[in-house]
């Protein structure tokens, strides 16, 4: 498997670092970084040591320290810094901004806090006590069609390409028992550290997930500590939403989102979010009065 | 029955805990239900016609219900992922329109600034970009004479040579949207106190201020 190369679209002052799925590559984030530089934005997809494909395999703490030194290297160069995380990038997401409360804001995108979607099979949970025994080093867990994605003619090109390298743009076509059992730790760790986030948060989740549930983006928006949070539901895609059919919305409601965040903190052209829709400051009175 | 009070009491805990717990509550009450209500009482040595009808009777009805139940719930479930996404869409669909009317609205302004610039021509003092990255003049590094004292975000109108050049650096900072007093000429080397007014116009290319003379 070839090492992976990272991504940088250089924009304006508002840096997004955007971490790919585990074992994966930056290429899972490529439309999304491309819109995002289009929009005016600095976006960066690192290649993570330890935790991207093709580098050798490190615990979770070595994945949070390397996303939290790619996030102090854009800091220093940009003003503001936002994180965003696909799957378990979106788990790692909320570590880096739990250590870097200063984030601008944090983005998850099919937040993988359990892998629990109904594509994954029934034995998953007994791959925590495999990694006690000689499957440890062995055994990697399979990935096998749908791939993440819903839309037909995209999974297709996937399996070919998966059969061909190993690895192709939404994910490698294996993952190694013991990079599952530290995504499993960095998850436990998140779910402790969820109610100490403050940071703007936007989650995208589907609601077909073949990898992650639903639930874990009720969680997280549970549990979560966000003034500014908001969620949103697609039905026509699964666990790749940065590839799948609804990859357009994602890219534009993230884009949104992070001026919105921007905005509401009085940076950037104010007059893009002001509400001069009667039909949306009355949804925004409604939601007022729920929160209140 | 001996097992009815059981099968009830999983039937709640299904509604309420889910499918786990309930079947859990339906094997223990099932082995509690034999040894206190089965006769012979407190004894699980003897298999007889009375346990087979708890076995048979108890856990069909018990599972028959919860099943029943448990689609209920995955339904509901599923329900409120599709009113989610329901959800999710309108307020989508609510900042889209919002954005169209925020781009109706600069449209109409473009518009008002079009039909302002030939009517009071001849009264414009100064016309300023006020979006920072907007630029009126990108060759002001070039420009001679008095319009060279402005920045490149502001441009001189058809009487701006003709107003004093301490309200010209006056304006340069505190320049906005309202009514202004400056002194203009009125002979040769005579000034007088004129009303001016600022207006902003909001367009799709940015937001401008024009400074003129008042009628």
């Amino acid at each position: 498997m070839d090492r992976a190369k990272h991504i940088l679209q250089e924009g304006g002052e508002h840096a997004v670092l955007m971490l790919h799925g585990l074992s994966s590559s930056p290429l899972e984030m490529r439309f999304l970084a491309r819109h995002l530089n289009n929009e005016g934005f600095t976006a960066f997809a690192p290649v993570l040591d330890g935790y991207s494909a093709g580098t050798s395999e490190r615990d979770m703490q070595a994945w949070v320290d390397a996303a939290v030194h790619e996030f102090d290297k854009l800091a220093k160069r940009y003003a503001r810094v936002s994180v965003c995380g696909l799957s378990v990038g979106a788990a790692l997401a909320l570590a880096v901004v739990n250590q870097r409360p200063t984030a601008h804001a944090v983005v998850l995108l099919s937040v993988t806090l359990s892998y629990d979607g109904w594509a994954i099979p029934w034995y998953r949970f007994l791959l925590g006590w495999a990694y006690y025994t000689p499957l440890r080093s062995r055994w990697r867990y399979r990935e096998a069609s749908p791939f993440g994605l819903r839309n037909e003619a995209l999974r297709a090109k996937i399996a070919r390409a998966m059969q061909r390298n190993g690895i192709s743009e939404v994910g490698p076509s294996t993952i190694s028992l013991p990079a599952l059992r530290e995504a499993s730790r960095l998850a436990t760790r998140v779910r402790a550290k969820l109610a100490d986030i403050a940071t703007d948060c936007l989650i995208i989740h589907a609601i077909d997930d073949e990898t992650a549930n639903p639930r874990n983006a009720h969680y997280v928006a549970a549990k979560i500590a966000s003034p500014f949070l908001r969620t949103i539901y697609l039905d026509d895609s699964y666990h790749m939403i940065t590839s799948d059919n609804e990859r357009e919305i994602v890219a534009s409601e993230t884009a949104a989102f992070l001026r919105e965040s921007e905005a509401a903190r009085g940076i950037g052209n104010g007059a893009k979010s002001q509400v001069v829709s009667k039909a949306l400051a009355r949804r925004l009175r409604q939601l007022a009065a729920l929160g209140s | 029955m001996p097992g009815a009070f059981f099968c009830v009491a999983a039937t709640l805990i299904e509604y309420f805990f889910g499918l786990g717990p309930a079947l859990t509550v339906m094997l223990v009450g099932l082995v509690i239900a034999d040894y206190l209500f089965v006769p012979p009482y407190a004894d699980f040595s003897v298999f007889d016609y009375h346990d087979v009808r708890l076995l048979l009777s108890y856990p069909t009805l018990t599972i028959f219900i919860i099943a029943l139940i448990e689609r209920l719930r995955r339904m509901q479930f599923r329900a409120e992922l599709f009113a989610s996404v329901a959800k999710s869409r309108y307020e989508m669909l609510l900042r889209a329109d919002n954005n169209r009317a925020l781009r109706l609205r600069t449209i109409d302004e473009t518009h008002r600034l079009l039909r302002h610039l030939p009517h009071y021509h001849d009264t414009i003092i100064l016309i300023q970009a006020l979006d920072r990255k907007a630029s009126l003049r990108p060759d002001a590094e070039h420009a001679a004479g008095s319009a060279s004292t402005l920045p490149h975000t502001s441009a001189p109108g058809s009487r701006f040579s003709s107003v004093h050049p301490a309200d010209i650096a006056r304006l340069q900072n505190t320049l906005s949207p309202g009514s202004h007093r400056l002194r203009v000429k009125s002979g040769e080397h005579h000034y007088k106190p004129v009303d001016c007014v600022g207006e902003r116009f909001t367009t799709h290319a940015g937001d401008f201020l024009v400074l003129r003379i008042e009628d």
